[in-house]
């Protein structure tokens, strides 16, 4: 954060702490502090620099989202990076008070854990790489080609039980993996969320082959939480509110430009 | 006299860039600055790693950036620690580094940054942001780990596939502008096929910028009714005999000229108002069929370049305006073509008001 914006991140919070004061305080981990915990990189969402788990240097739309409900909180967000995206989801308590990392929200996470009410709701994409030959149009044309996804996300089950590919899939547990096998071509087509795809494909248009589109399974990025922290409640009016004054949307437009509506969708 | 003046500042660029990179200088430093679609060395006094890099922190001189050298680098951009331990690099920077949202940009950047700081004996360089591990930030690029020159000049991915040039049905329509076009020089003999496309298209906007009006890639009326009219363009400068090409700013198109009667009109775009291409004469340097453009860390296919990084290569977007780093992109229907016409020292007339 550079210094101007960290200063009218503490006016706005200055702002907001007054009528947070009035009730109580929110029951962050650490009084005053809101630690959130981000799985980098992921562009337009999170990218910065890490010391261990220490961020050191963040920006994107989840690290402004974060900064936002934090101010709404009357507190000040500090950022973790937690490596494998798996241990977001673990069960068990948490050392950060709130996960943001392009979390999908299904009833078999929610076993282990919390979920707020979502920010942004987002398809999976398909994007091929520019070695690829192959141009897709429906789900049964995928089975045929090397898919990739990263371990344990969305995309992942979806390849598993939706495309049930003919050849063997691969799950690097890391996105800068992910897309260096995409690049690479040893890829031929990646499953991911769709806004950070398309967004990726918009920065560097030369580097990968055509979208090949989306397919629909709605799904809805939410806050994640350890199960039954208190603090639900409180983000869950914070993000109702960034909604409803127009925050989200102009995170949106500022962080993940991209040609999301005029995608295909392959059925 | 301007444009006399600006010549020969070019030529005095890149005759200094020339006896520099022959003679290494005693306390002399390389510091690496994109010039068109590659990054090119000048020299700087100093001996260290830190010199480099301090020099490349203050960006290319007045008379560097008349001569079309530029920094992507943010202004204020500061390093906080240069480290070295072996043959490699460590430079930590402050936030600034990470300014800005344009992916090319940021991709440039690192690379004047990796260059620059493995001049001196180090042959790869770690960054780091506030003193940590970067992850994301630079895309395409994996900058958690240390970076070579050699993993910078290697290309990432296969190169692109050419542009389908229309698999339309043929109509009688289509190809009877197709003929018009092609008997006019602004599509080749062999894209008369009947079929609607891109090609054609990419034709017709050729004829469009020429004729100075709209550049919308429709033969409307105003269209047709200025190709019925037409004859073949003629070139701009007087030349000599044999083989050479006009680069025309104002109405972004190549002329393919030989012995002073023009072979093919090109759609092309040349570079965007803040990087333009200098106007001016050259000549073809070198012709690579497969380039590879370092800073942007794209594929230049067909490349001829002419001055520095500027060169006449295929991209996969052509816009009617110019949009460049300062090259001249050209589609994939007519790069090869020109690939083939040029020689290395083929004349290039950079003219801005045709």
């Amino acid at each position: 954060m550079s210094p101007r914006r960290a200063l009218a991140a503490l006016a706005l919070a200055a702002l907001a702490a007054l009528p947070a004061a009035a009730s109580a305080a929110p029951p962050t981990i650490e009084p005053g502090t809101l630690t959130v915990a981000l799985n980098m990189p992921s562009d337009g969402f999170q990218v910065g620099a890490v010391r261990g788990r220490e961020v050191v240097a963040a920006r994107g739309y989840e690290i402004d989202l974060a900064n936002a409900i934090a101010t709404r909180l009357g507190v000040e967000a500090e950022f973790v990076h937690e490596p494998r995206f798996g241990s977001l989801l673990s069960a068990g308590a948490k050392p950060w008070d709130l996960a943001l990392a392009q979390v999908s929200a299904t009833d078999a996470r929610r076993t282990a854990v919390d979920f707020s009410v979502p920010y942004l709701t987002a398809d999976q994409g398909v994007l091929l790489s520019i070695a690829t030959t192959a141009r897709p149009t429906t789900i049964a044309d995928l089975r045929g080609l090397r898919l990739c996804a990263q371990k344990g996300s969305t995309g992942a089950d979806l390849i598993a039980t939706t495309i049930a590919p003919t050849v063997p899939v691969l799950l690097p547990a890391s996105t800068v993996v992910l897309t260096r096998g995409l690049a690479s071509g040893r890829c031929e087509a990646v499953v991911f969320d769709a806004p950070g795809l398309t967004h990726l494909r918009s920065q560097v248009p030369t580097r990968y082959g055509p979208f090949a589109g989306v397919i629909r399974t709605g799904e809805s990025y939410g806050a994640v939480f350890a199960k039954g922290n208190r603090l639900r409640g409180p983000v869950n009016r914070a993000i109702a509110a960034l909604r409803k004054d127009g925050t989200l949307k102009a995170l949106s437009a500022r962080w993940l430009t991209s040609d999301l509506p005029r995608l295909p969708v392959l059925r | 006299m301007i444009a006399r003046r600006l010549r020969a500042v070019i030529v005095c660029g890149a005759l200094f860039a020339l006896l520099a990179s022959a003679v290494p200088a005693t306390a002399a430093v390389q510091v690496f600055f994109p010039r068109g679609e590659q990054l090119v060395a000048v020299q700087r006094p100093g001996t260290t790693v830190e010199d480099a890099l301090r020099a490349l922190l203050r960006g290319p001189t007045a008379q560097e950036r008349r001569a079309g050298f530029r920094t992507y680098i943010p202004r204020g951009t500061a390093t906080r620690s240069v480290r070295i331990s072996g043959s490699r690099v460590t430079v930590d920077f402050g936030p600034k580094i990470m300014q800005g949202l344009n992916a090319e940009g940021l991709n440039a950047r690192l690379t004047q940054v990796v260059f620059t700081a493995t001049g001196t004996g180090a042959t790869s360089a770690r960054v780091l942001i506030n003193g940590g591990t970067v992850l994301g930030v630079f895309p395409g690029i994996d900058a958690s780990v240390p970076l070579t020159r050699a993993s910078l000049r290697t290309p990432k991915g296969p190169t692109p596939l050419p542009t389908a040039p229309g698999t339309g049905v043929p109509t009688a329509e289509t190809t009877a502008l197709q003929q018009r076009l092609a008997d006019l020089g602004f599509l080749p003999a062999d894209a008369v096929d009947g079929r609607p496309g891109p090609r054609t298209t990419t034709g017709v906007i050729a004829f469009q910028k020429w004729a100075r009006l709209g550049r919308d890639g429709v033969a409307g009326p105003a269209t047709q009714a200025a190709l019925a009219a037409a004859t073949r363009p003629a070139p701009v400068t007087a030349g000599g005999p044999g083989r050479r090409v006009e680069l025309l700013l104002d109405r972004q198109v190549v002329l393919a000229i030989e012995n002073n009667a023009v072979v093919r009109v090109i759609h092309a775009s040349s570079g965007a108002a803040a990087t333009p291409t200098p106007p001016g004469s050259y000549a073809v340097t070198r012709k690579e069929a497969r380039s590879w453009s370092v800073p942007f860390q794209v594929w230049l296919p067909y490349a001829a370049y002419f001055v520095g990084g500027i060169a006449f290569h295929e991209y996969s977007d052509v816009p009617v305006s110019p949009a460049s780093h300062g090259c001249v992109r050209q589609t994939s229907f007519d790069a090869r073509w020109l690939f083939d016409f040029l020689s290395v020292g083929t004349p290039v007339r950079v003219v801005a008001a045709s």
